[in-house]
């Protein structure tokens, strides 16, 4: 931070109380996010017993260790699966119910507030109803299925493999898409009506105006929306953990549920924490991504 | 080539009747300005011309076709917007081309068509940006061009000059004119600056309230108002308006009000002694000689004439022009006269009707010229 030796008494003055008025929130900040984030680094040197928290400085052994394992790399894999299939299901049916309820319909209060009522529900009780509605002896989904005649055998949803991973991106689907319905329909109705009428006289129909209107406006919203739920299901672990806890086998274990394992299955706090900073780094990649794509934005402008 | 067509059209919102019983009929290749204050259903009636909106009643038709179930885009119209409504994410060149887009023409010709109306409208230079880089003036010209470039039947404009300034909005107003004389394609233009209508139309609908009061070329609209609203919204400054009493005096009528007392001539059938509203425009008052007095209150100057209010018989307030020559001071006593062969005189009520006879004779007139 250089500043211009020109500043005045009363700038410097300013200057000052922003620097008081900064200071709680830069302690807090460094307690909470930088402390753990370097120790997370540090200990990734370590071998560690978690129980004991008593281990030998081994340098970079983790993190050969780590790349030499086929699990880290199916976990990854695992990772990617879950994190782009929810969040394609989620953005998909998030815009199309948000162009339904910002429709004029007569219930779209009430359906406003029940839409956000799975992302109310905390994880355990959804996770509860949804392994019961799963179930492959009294489930209710299995049971409605085999009525309407779609399958003629009860489907193992939970514990074989494919299905395992597709019944937990459904599940995440169904939890954080709301998060998706509010922020498109917040950004939906700043889109001035002059618009849609101006495109409408213009000769473009309904699809036409989706396109050339509704998406471009929505564009820059779809951006930070896939940002911060790709970040947030990338680490994703207490809906998968409890859904699956990672089985059958290892299918549906995604890095976060590998790092616990590591940590206090099997107490080695040193090999989790590099996990945990391999993570980290996957997704620094993307942010750095995205920082550069709209900072071009900005200055093609 | 277009005529519009309303017939006893209505818009009801809810409860409130925006338009009523409107009939208006736009002959092919007409400027036509709507006119009128804030709220009185000039917008609503071009965006149900538009088809953005619907009639609860009456039909409107284009071209001799009803159009009132025919989509916005089946209209063969364009509509310029007083926000412009220009497509934010979209380059100049791309707004102005994405009706023709829409409408199938292919891309060589598209480019041409665009081209030749950046040109007329001096944005060539302008094409590749996105309308957020623009000003207002160049953002209403790029509106312009997204109606013009496809050679509708019928241009409708919305208050597309409110949001310049007074000098662009000048430049402006002359490039409309000449651009229609161009084009020779039927205008609806609304406005509720009467100065637009004035110089820009060939005939003005001036509403109040969802009612049509009198359409007609804004000569005429401005010699023969056809009623007391008319008289005293068009023209600034606006005509003095005095409320008083009609009576009968032999075969022509009297007009009193206070110490006023003046022949108003003949009236027509409507006239009938009793309450009455007499009109004078400013400048049938002559300052300086006459028989009666009245004490200067204010003199505005505007550089080649003065406007003075005078206050007469107590309470009575006047509007006079006079020429800047003429030196008047405020608080001082004058004398004025009256020219009452330019009087109006209308029946009691806001809308009171116009009692002259003047205005059968000259609207047949006027009618006979265009
Ligand atoms: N969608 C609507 N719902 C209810 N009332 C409406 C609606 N649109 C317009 N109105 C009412 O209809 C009347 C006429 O509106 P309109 O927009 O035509 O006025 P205007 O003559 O264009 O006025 P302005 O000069 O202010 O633009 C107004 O009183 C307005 O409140
Ligand atoms: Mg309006």
């Amino acid at each position: 931070m250089s500043r211009p030796n020109t500043a005045t008494p009363l700038e410097r003055r300013y200057a000052m109380l922003g620097v008081i008025l900064i200071a709680p929130t830069i302690l807090v900040f460094c307690a909470v996010i930088v402390y753990p984030l370097f120790s997370a680094i540090y200990l990734s040197l370590f071998q560690i017993f978690t129980p004991t928290l008593q281990g030998s400085f081994v340098g970079l052994e983790n993190y050969q260790r780590l790349f030499q394992r086929s699990e880290f790399w199916i976990s990854l894999r695992n990772t990617l699966v879950w994190t782009i299939g929810t969040l394609t299901l989620q953005i998909l049916l998030g815009v199309a119910m948000a162009l339904v309820l910002h429709q004029n319909l007569w219930f779209r209060s009430l359906a406003r507030s029940l839409i956000l009522f799975p992302y109310f529900v905390s994880t355990v009780v959804a996770v509860l109803v949804w392994r019961w509605l799963f179930n492959d002896l009294y489930g209710i989904l299995n049971h409605l299925m085999i009525s309407v005649g779609l399958i003629d055998w009860p489907l193992d949803f939970l514990g074989s493999s494919p299905n395992a991973m597709i019944s937990v991106i459904l599940v995440g689907a169904w939890k954080y898409f709301p998060f998706v319905v509010i922020a498109v329909l917040a950004r939906l109705q700043t889109i001035p009506e002059p618009l849609y009428e101006a495109a409408k006289i213009d000769g473009a129909g309904p699809i036409a105006r989706f396109f050339d209107i509704t998406l471009p406006q929505l564009r820059e919203v779809l951006v930070v929306i896939i940002l911060l739920r790709a970040i947030w299901d990338f680490k994703e672990f207490d809906l998968i953990f409890l859904l699956t806890g990672g089985g059958p086998l290892i299918t549906t274990q995604t890095l976060p549920l590998l790092v616990y394992k590591e940590a206090f299955a099997l107490n080695q706090m040193g090999m989790a924490s590099a996990y945990a900073v391999v993570m980290m780094a996957i997704m620094l990649v993307f942010m750095v991504v995205y920082v550069l794509k709209t900072r071009n934005k900005d200055e093609s402008r | 080539m277009a005529d519009v067509v309303f017939s006893n059209v209505q818009k009801t919102f809810g409860t409130f009747t925006a338009v009523r019983d409107l009939d208006l009929t736009i002959r092919s290749g007409e400027f036509v300005s709507l006119l009128g204050p804030s709220g009185c259903g000039k917008t609503t009636t071009l965006r149900m011309l538009a088809g953005l909106e619907f009639p609860t009643g009456g039909t409107i038709s284009i071209d001799g076709k009803v159009v009132n179930d025919t989509a916005p885009g089946k209209r063969d119209i364009a509509m310029v917007f007083q926000s412009y409504a220009l497509y934010p994410h979209m380059t100049v060149a791309k707004n102005i081309a994405y009706p023709l887009k829409k409408r199938g023409v292919p891309a060589a010709e598209r480019d041409q068509m665009v081209a030749k109306a950046a040109e007329m409208l001096q944005l060539t230079p302008l094409l590749n940006r996105k309308p957020g880089q623009l000003s207002g003036g160049q953002q209403q010209r790029v509106a312009l061009g997204r109606a013009l470039v496809r050679d509708p039947k019928v241009f409708l404009l919305d208050e597309p000059l409110s949001n310049l300034d007074a000098k662009l909005r000048g430049y402006m107003r002359a490039e409309l004119v000449e651009l229609h004389a161009r084009l020779g394609r039927t205008m609806v233009y609304v406005t509720h600056d009467q100065l637009e209508a004035m110089t820009m139309s060939d005939r003005i609908a001036i509403m109040l309230n969802g009612d049509l009061q009198q359409f007609a070329p804004p000569q005429e609209v401005y010699r023969f108002p056809a009623n007391r609203f008319v008289a005293g919204f068009i023209g600034t400054p606006s005509m003095n308006l005095i409320d008083g009493e009609l009576t009968r005096a032999g075969s022509g009528w009297r007009f009193c009000a206070a110490s006023l007392d003046v022949p108003v001539g003949p009236l027509n059938d409507m006239a009938q002694p009793g309450p009455a509203c007499l009109g004078m425009r400013p400048e049938s008052l002559s300052l300086g000689a006459g028989e009666q007095m009245a004490k200067v209150l204010l003199v505005e100057q505007t550089g080649h004439e003065n406007i003075v209010t005078l206050q007469f018989a107590g309470q009575i307030r006047l509007t006079a022009r006079t020429t800047a020559a003429q030196d008047l001071q405020m608080g001082a006593d004058v004398a004025f006269a009256i020219d009452t062969s330019a009087l109006h005189v209308f029946g009691p009520g806001e809308t009171g009707p116009r009692l002259n006879r003047l205005l059968e004779n000259k609207s047949s007139e006027t009618d006979g010229q265009t």
